[in-house]
């Protein structure tokens, strides 16, 4: 072992640090692309595992490590993201916990599972965080929230910020709000890819090309998020400015408030917020 | 708003028992049964009938139309040049404003609109802004968007009459005394209306500013939103224009007979078109006189 008080120092160079990587699924692999493609840590760093060579094929092209024992993973890393599904975990951690210590920071991305499970699971002291992220992560526009357990600190919060803001949006959130994103971000991209292809649709009833209707539609859904993002305007005004009086914009507004459709995208949010309390108490 | 001294307007009616002139005698206000008498004696003329009456007043009071005088018509769906073209047979450039108001004048706190006619000057338009300024909101528009202002402000007060009233209704289902939430329902609307008028924020983020995450006013929205809230006001505001302009297409069609006209000025009787039915025959003109110029 080493000497507890050189390691978390050390650790905190994020050049430095030793990433791991229990699974190798799509949303780890989002969150490495992010993370080398920021250059926050050098490939050489990153140790991968998972139980079959699918995945991992990629994670050797980007230049990382791999391997099948998830023990090694985290024998060999400092930073260990957790990234299996559900019901795996609990499995998994009963696998790597003698080997949990002190100096580990433990990042859970599996949906539904609370810091105190995790806890639970893992030695006590463990330094453990627990991250929503969502599918943009992989194209490093993601929203992510995250939530620290009871022994992770500001360091390792800030550590985590930092590294992951090369993903996206990264902010740290009481665990409660854990499951709202999952409403409104996690599940919140299908919403928008439903919406654009509404609007797509719409556009070849009036005579488009579907593809060039597409892509004209998420280049829409991108430019207003990003005057939304930028401007830092309520949407409300930014929609007024939009609104010629008597315009078209006006007049297609209509027809969605005769939708309800505000109230409808209020009732999905809710609705998947809900049903990730359901299945985390599962 | 004390813009004018009382015994400076001149009011006439055919019928002297209406309640409103009654009303008038007590404010000191002249009041006369000859509508010659009144466009006479005034300078700025209201014409304050009921649209369908506006073509009958105005071949009545034609003659005495002067030069000076400036006709301000304030009968919805009656365009401008309708009144010019009636006017010119007697006067070759009268004056005429068209405005918008609505009831709440009543208490200072009104919304008007005015268009200027094609002889009117700026000093003409800006003596009725002055005045109607003075009894709440007044500004200058394009005519074309007078109908629109119709079905927002004109009948504004009716739409948030009904939402007064069933905001009372639901204070009184959670236990509240019918007047109190009466009182505390026209309180809020009131407050809300003067803190947007009063701020630069849109509405959206004053309304993001009063809902606390999972708090009761989100979820008292979420219900709003599901009715169709919105889409039902734009609804209100847009059939409320487009009946004006309906209205203001069957005014110019003038299906009423010569002999209605004088049927109904002598009569007093109900006049039956064939668009609507006037619920009462009240025909008050009212004619204020500008204050005189130094």
């Amino acid at each position: 072992g080493v000497a507890l008080g050189a390691w978390p120092r050390l650790a905190m160079e994020e050049s430095e640090l030793l990433v791991g990587f229990v699974g190798a699924g799509r949303m780890a692999g989002g969150l490495i692309r992010g993370l080398l493609q920021a250059g926050k840590v050098p490939a050489s760093n990153v140790l991968a595992s998972a139980p079959s060579d699918r995945n991992l094929e990629a994670w050797r092209e980007l230049g990382c490590r791999t391997t099948h024992c998830n023990l090694e993973v985290v024998y060999r890393s400092t930073l260990v993201f957790l990234a299996t599904k559900p019901h795996i975990l609990p499995g998994v951690l009963e696998e790597i916990r003698p080997a949990v210590g002190s100096q580990h920071i433990v990042v859970s991305l599996v949906a539904g599972v609370t810091i105190q499970t995790l806890q639970r699971l893992l030695p006590p002291g463990t330094k453990v965080l627990r991250i929503m992220p969502n599918l943009p992560c992989v194209v490093q526009a993601g929203a992510m929230v995250f939530s620290r357990g009871s022994n992770a600190g500001d360091e390792e919060a800030a550590l985590l910020k930092s590294l992951l803001s090369s993903c996206g949006l990264c902010e740290e959130v009481p665990e409660s709000y854990i499951n709202i994103h999952t409403g409104l971000s996690g599940s919140g991209v299908a919403y928008v890819y439903l919406f654009a292809e509404a609007l797509a649709e719409g556009a070849v009833k009036m005579g488009m090309p579907g593809a060039l209707a597409s892509r004209i539609a998420a280049q829409t859904l991108l430019g207003a998020a990003k005057m939304l993002l930028e401007t830092g305007e309520h949407p409300a005004k930014l929609r007024g400015d939009v609104c010629t009086p008597g315009g078209t914009t006006i007049y297609a507004l209509h027809q969605l408030e005769k939708g309800a459709l505000r109230a409808t995208v209020m009732n999905a949010v809710e609705a998947a917020t809900n049903r990730a309390c359901d299945m985390a108490k599962d | 708003a004390g813009v004018l001294a009382a015994h400076k307007i001149t009011a006439s009616s055919p019928d002297t028992d209406l309640p409103t002139v009654s009303g008038l005698r007590k404010m000191g206000v002249n009041f006369t049964v000859s509508n010659k008498d009144t466009v006479k004696s005034s300078d700025v003329l209201f014409l304050a009938v009921k649209p369908p009456i506006i073509p009958f007043i105005l071949e009545e009071v034609g003659p005495d139309i002067e030069p000076r005088h400036i006709v301000v018509s304030c009968a919805a769906g009656v365009t401008i040049s309708s009144i010019e073209k009636k006017l010119s047979t007697f006067c070759p450039t009268p004056k005429v404003i068209r405005c918008m108001t609505n009831t709440p004048v009543i208490v200072r706190e009104g919304a008007t609109v005015y268009a200027t006619g094609t002889h009117a000057d700026v000093e003409d338009g800006k003596l009725l802004e002055q005045l109607m300024a003075s009894v709440g909101f007044c500004t200058e528009v394009e005519e074309d968007l007078i109908d629109a202002v119709t079905g927002l402000s004109g009948s504004g007060p009716a739409y948030a009459f009904t939402a007064l009233d069933a905001l009372a209704d639901g204070g009184v289902k959670m236990g509240l005394p019918r007047r109190l939430a009466v009182r505390l329902g026209a309180q809020a609307l009131l407050g809300a209306a003067k803190m947007l008028l009063e701020s630069e924020q849109h509405p959206g983020q004053l309304k993001d500013n009063v809902c606390s995450p999972g708090g009761a006013t989100i979820h008292a929205l979420h219900f709003l939103e599901s009715g169709g809230f919105r889409s039902l006001l734009i609804n209100a505001v847009e059939a409320s224009c487009i009946r004006t302009r309906e209205l203001q297409h069957l005014a110019d069609q003038e299906k009423i007979s010569p002999a209605a006209i004088k049927k109904t000025l002598l009569d007093k009787v109900k006049l039956e078109s064939p668009s609507l039915s006037l619920a009462s025959a009240s025909k008050v003109s009212l004619f204020t006189s500008k204050s005189k110029k130094n």
